[in-house]
């Protein structure tokens, strides 16, 4: 049975789709024609889809069983499909289909930024973007002052004076459950509550996994491009050995006045001096004093980071150290929201990556 | 009998359309990258559907308080439909007894697309907004859940598209609009697929059995073609995005 579609007219994408007649946009045509896309590549003669290509749910990617089959797949009757629309992936024997767009799914060992949702028994609930809230026990973080010893009872009485609700923090997954749903530990100076700085979300798709995800960028601003897809941009830390001692104590003055009279770890001796002095900003909720041209470079970076993600740009640091260049010809900050603007940005960074040749 | 002349001798429709057209049909993915995890627009003719999708996410962020289900997701599935959306301006109850009946059709129909056991113990939240009504509503809806599904990275055993048939006389007439929808009767089917097995089936009418074959052939071959064109739009995005990877 024939069936009639009109469908808008389509440049550049005829190759594929070979029944579009030249002079009008009418598509008379059968099934068969559409079945063109979906055949299959022959390997070693069994039919199978070639790595990278891209499937869709219900496309068959290999009748060999042999094949172990990962995420995104499933299997029917010998045979595997995939389950989503994305690109297939193989190690070794393993298939799995990597899905173009979703909800971010931890590993062990990415480097997340999160926000606390709740604070319950021994843990707080930490929303990371995934498809469960993530886990951060109170066991895996460092307490202000650095000491490492057990938690007490005090301590968990305490849990809101170091993480409460609505704090924003980054940390590594440490472990994965059963269901999927993440482990997170803060145990390093580097990670931690988060201030001085902005939040901007960004597809977790668009992150490119890197060695690192926290860099500094010209500018005195800094950023972590969490693997979740939430980014903080803030001002660069200065260096510990640098700030006085007056500021320090300051700090310290402001934190102790703030958490009400709990000093966790307050009167031990912490390892070394580096974390000692530290430690005591680690939990503040305070920002420090930022310059209006820090605040101005924060937010470029922020609408920089914001235009990739409109034009749909994989992101990492070279690229946005190149976006917020290409940003300054485009004039004022406030013009960067021009959904026109953000464009260009993406269009020009695109060309200047292709004039250079790709890296 | 309708003051219209439904299919002219000649074999034309009222729109214009032979008995075996389909209206013309665009789709998008991604279109409300901030609002939500997936999101679709679908046209088929004058009829206008956004669908989002949020989640898999944990029960707690839902809308409404909803119980976790330990082995798969909770599926809540809600239709807007608009008094702008008809040609008459018609405010319609918060409840409305056929839109809930719909949206519970359509609920049945993705837990068995949905590959249920990889969403344990979440919550996915589909809302359907109707822009614009002009007949086969629950056929647009299912097609635009199946892309806004698709774009929100949701394991799916198959695409699943929807089209309404109608019987004129002796003939299946092809993808209704309004004006035939009301004086003809129609079934309205989903097909899982390239595969001629039906995931949804609805028929609110008086039909004579004989000709419910002929129909459901007409309608898988329709379906068919809506897959494909669906198919070409998700491959379409998905090369695009590809493109702009390092």
């Amino acid at each position: 049975m024939d069936i009639i579609t009109i469908t808008q007219p389509r440049q550049a994408h005829t190759a594929m789709n070979a029944s579009v007649s030249d002079d009008d946009d009418v598509e008379m045509g059968d099934m068969q024609e559409n079945m063109d896309i979906n055949m299959n590549i022959d390997i070693d003669g069994s039919r199978a889809k070639a790595e990278k290509d891209i499937v869709v749910p219900g496309e068959m990617i290999t009748d060999d069983p042999s094949w172990m089959r990962g995420h995104g797949t499933y299997f029917l009757s010998e045979k595997t499909y995939s389950a989503k629309a994305g690109t297939i992936l193989r190690v070794n024997k393993l298939l799995s289909v990597i899905p173009f767009k979703g909800r971010y799914s931890p590993e062990t060992g990415d480097h997340v930024v999160g926000r606390i949702v709740e604070v319950s028994n021994k843990r707080w609930k930490v929303n990371i973007g995934a498809e469960h809230d993530a886990i951060l026990m109170l066991g895996a973080v460092n307490l202000p002052g650095g000491v490492l010893r057990r938690k007490s009872e005090a301590d968990e009485l305490q849990m809101r004076a170091i993480l409460k609700e609505g704090d924003l923090l980054n940390a590594e997954v440490q472990s994965l459950f059963q269901d999927g749903s993440a482990s997170l530990h803060t145990r390093s100076l580097k990670y931690g509550k988060l201030r001085n700085g902005v939040f901007v979300l960004v597809p977790s798709n668009l992150i490119i996994r890197a060695k690192n995800h926290a860099h500094d960028l010209p500018g005195g601003v800094s950023i972590i491009l969490g693997v979740n897809g939430y980014c903080w941009i803030y001002k660069t830390k200065l260096n510990q050995h640098t700030s006085t001692g007056v500021e320090q104590s300051k700090l310290e003055a402001a934190i102790k006045s703030s958490v009400g009279g709990y000093k966790p770890g307050a009167g031990t001796v912490s390892i070394t001096s580096l974390e000692e002095q530290s430690s005591w900003d680690i939990y503040s909720d305070k920002n420090d004093a930022i310059s209006n041209s820090i605040k101005e470079t924060i937010s470029r970076y922020k609408n920089c980071l914001l235009a990739l993600s409109h034009c749909n740009i994989s992101i990492n640091e070279t690229r946005l150290a190149k976006a917020y260049e290409i940003s300054l010809g485009y004039g004022d900050v406030n013009s960067l929201v021009n959904y026109d603007t953000q464009q260009y940005i993406g269009d020009d960074l695109i060309n200047s990556e292709k004039m250079r040749g790709s890296e | 009998m309708s003051r219209f002349e439904l299919y002219s001798p000649e074999g034309i429709r009222i729109d214009g359309r032979r008995w075996n057209e389909l209206r013309q049909f665009h789709c998008q993915t991604n279109t409300h990258p901030n609002a939500s995890d997936g999101s679709s627009y679908v046209r088929q003719g004058n009829s206008e559907v956004i669908c989002l999708v949020k989640g898999p996410m944990d029960t707690t962020y839902g809308s409404s308080s909803t119980k976790q289900l330990p082995d798969s997701p909770v599926l809540s599935i809600s239709i807007n439909h608009p008094a702008f959306a008809t040609m008459e301006r018609k405010k319609r109850p918060r409840n409305d007894k056929r839109l809930t009946e719909l949206s519970i059709i359509l609920k049945r129909c993705f837990l068995k697309t949905i590959v249920l056991h990889n969403f344990a113990r979440s919550l996915i939240e589909v809302t359907v907004t109707v822009l614009s009504f002009d007949g086969g509503l629950l056929a647009t809806c299912c097609n635009a859940i199946t892309l806004a599904l698709i774009d929100a990275g949701i394991s799916l055993y198959d695409y699943v598209s929807a089209v309404t048939v109608g019987l004129y006389d002796q003939t299946a007439l092809l993808d209704l609009n309004s004006l035939e929808e009301i004086d003809l009767s129609f079934i309205t089917i989903g097909v899982v697929g390239d595969s001629d097995k039906l995931n949804l089936i609805l028929c609110e009418d008086r039909l004579p059995l004989d000709k419910l074959e002929r129909l459901i052939s007409l309608g898988i071959e329709g379906c068919h073609r809506l897959k494909g064109l669906m198919n070409d739009t998700v491959r379409q995005v998905g090369a695009d995005l590809l493109s702009k990877k390092q």
